[in-house]
């Protein structure tokens, strides 16, 4: 990955934290690499439920919903731009190691409770860090998030009627629904609210809001979501074993052939700039 | 009218621009209003639309011809 140098700029968009050794960066890339690569993976998981999801509207929905990733990613990786990274580049070079997506996302869905556990938990933590992030003073955040979230608020709305019809229909998929949605939320808080030195620098920066505004503005978006399937989030404690500052996440990658996909290694002889 | 996985028909209806008629576009599947609206949406994206409608099919209420897709809607009693 080049970039990571600090061009600044007279809106004060540039990234003082970041390393002039382009191999780290500063608190703003690092959050904008971690909300485009949480995307770009979402918009994979959902794809593979283009077919065998539950309908066809159920399937056409699922890929509007990939498509809306991609071109969320798309968006956020070119804001990396004016950071002096190569958006080409960190779309398309970088191992899987190097990715920093939420670790929810490392492995497919299972099966259907897993896909909607993600979009209520997964989606619902991007959807509430997109909104902190439009609240703060990087201008391109202030300037292209607001579609995002206007894009975002219909896998709001399938997310949380999908999520209710398993949890009331009882049986073998609320259990599933439940142990689906348990297993994410710990590492996806933990992605939500870091609460790292790398975090709070940006919060001072005035780049997103306090640790403390967003868990409440989670709690607001996903509190009775969960309740219905007998999930109290407070009691949900952020899985931050291992964690990685600089990926602002847990260990582990992303599945090699998700990261192939997402870089697009087979139609690399075809790209066009 | 439900079937299978619990869904119901909603007819889609909607609107390029302000002022103009809304114009039947299709039909979704949906187990309830709210995925409804959702399928509608992702469906019937090709537009830029300024308005979209679903309506549940079992709402609809013929007028003038009895027989057809609507028939079962019609109040108890109609002749």
């Amino acid at each position: 990955m080049t970039g990571g140098g600090r061009p600044g700029s007279p809106s004060g968009d540039g990234d003082p934290g970041a390393s002039r050794e382009a191999t780290s960066p500063g608190p703003l890339s690092r959050h904008i690499l971690s909300l485009a690569d949480t995307k770009r993976l979402l918009g994979i998981r959902y794809s593979d439920w283009l077919l065998g999801s539950p309908s066809i509207e159920t399937g056409i929905a699922a890929s509007s919903m990939a498509q809306d990733e991609w071109g969320h990613a798309r968006l956020l990786y070119a804001m990396l731009k004016r950071l002096g990274f190569d958006p080409f580049e960190v779309e398309h070079t970088r191992p899987a190691d190097r990715y920093y997506s939420a670790s929810a996302l490392d492995h497919p869905f299972g099966d259907w409770a897993d896909f909607i556990a993600a979009v209520v938990v997964v989606d619902g933590a991007l959807s509430v860090a997109l909104e902190s992030f439009s609240g703060g003073n990087f201008t391109l955040a202030r300037s292209r998030v607001p579609k995002m979230l206007a894009e975002e608020e219909y896998h709001r709305q399938f997310g949380t009627a999908w999520f209710a019809r398993l949890a009331s229909a009882g049986g073998e998929g609320a259990a599933r629904l439940n142990v689906a949605a348990r297993a994410v939320l710990p590492s996806t808080l933990a992605w939500l609210l870091p609460g790292d030195d790398v975090y709070d620098e940006l919060v001072a920066d005035g780049r997103v809001l306090p640790g403390e505004q967003v868990r409440e503005r989670i709690r607001i978006r996903l509190g009775d979501t969960l309740g219905a399937a007998g999930i109290a989030l407070d009691e949900i404690e952020p899985d931050r074993a291992g964690w990685d500052p600089e990926r602002r996440r847990g260990p582990g990658a992303p599945g090699e052939e998700a990261v192939e996909r997402a870089r697009g290694d087979r139609n690399r002889d075809l790209f066009v700039e | 009218m439900t079937w299978g996985l619990g869904e119901g028909v909603y007819e889609v209806f909607a609107r390029k621009n302000r002022g103009e008629p809304l114009r039947h576009i299709g039909y979704i599947d949906a187990p309830g209003d709210e995925l409804a609206r959702v399928y509608a949406w992702k469906t019937y994206d090709e537009e830029n639309w300024f308005e979209m409608c679903v309506v549940p099919r079992r709402a609809v209420i013929p007028v003038n011809r009895l027989e057809g897709p609507w028939a079962r809607n019609l109040p108890e009693g109609t002749e």
